[in-house]
């Protein structure tokens, strides 16, 4: 199943709504990975103001 | 005070970054690793970046990982990576009066003069050169290759 990406929080997600914003404004075109595994000391997250691990998406169209 | 972050490089096999970054979080997270991001931005083909604090880690993890097939000697700062979590909209470095070309889509081939650039949209505006009328159409900023910057 194709990936989306919400474009409200950037989540890489499967399914129709992003369970964090509860929105469904969803972008199937999207480039950049990046998974945040420890929000709390990864120098990345805080750039990205990233607070729960997750898979991320760099842009969206 | 925990370890501070350093960035590692892997080099993947082309098209495997991705994979190779889903594949190494699953690791990190059965082995319980200090690997605290991956990265595999698009523009950066056959590699993906780790943020860990040692070396040692990411030589550990990568070595059931298909596809990751070698650690890059040394690290990088944060810094260093840091503008590839910024990536550029498409259409920068294209400006108004440039000649593309087409790559793509029902234009394919056709050389064309830009009229205009919507950075937020990611689109330009192109004059076809062989119209018989010029009609302005509107175009994906990465379905063109330019060709001469300006009408210098
Ligand atoms: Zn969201």
């Amino acid at each position: 199943m194709a990936e989306k990406v919400c474009r409200h929080c950037m989540r890489v997600l499967e399914g129709q709504t992003c369970v964090i914003c509860g929105t469904s404004d969803l972008a199937e075109e999207w480039s950049g990975l990046v998974i945040i595994l420890d929000a709390e000391r990864s120098e990345i997250a805080k750039k990205l103001g990233v607070d729960i691990p997750d898979k991320f998406a760099l842009k969206v169209r | 005070m925990s370890e501070d972050s350093q960035i590692f490089v892997i080099k993947t096999t082309a098209n495997q970054e991705r994979s190779v970054a889903t594949a190494l979080a699953r690791v990190s997270k059965k082995e319980k690793l200090d690997i605290r991001a991956i990265l595999a931005p698009d523009e950066l083909k056959g590699y993906v970046l780790v943020e860990a604090p040692k070396s040692g880690i990411v030589e550990l993890a990568i070595q059931t990982i298909p596809h990751a097939r070698a650690l890059v000697k040394g690290s990088s700062s944060i810094a260093e990576i840091e503008h590839f979590l910024k990536p550029k909209p498409t259409v920068t470095g294209i400006k108004e009066g440039a000649i593309i070309e087409v790559t793509s889509g029902p234009f394919k081939g056709e050389k064309a003069r830009v009229k205009r650039v919507d950075e937020g949209h990611e689109e330009i505006t192109v004059e076809l050169f062989d119209a018989v009328v010029p009609i302005p159409i509107t175009i994906r900023g990465d379905t063109v290759r330019i060709l001469k910057k300006d009408n210098e």
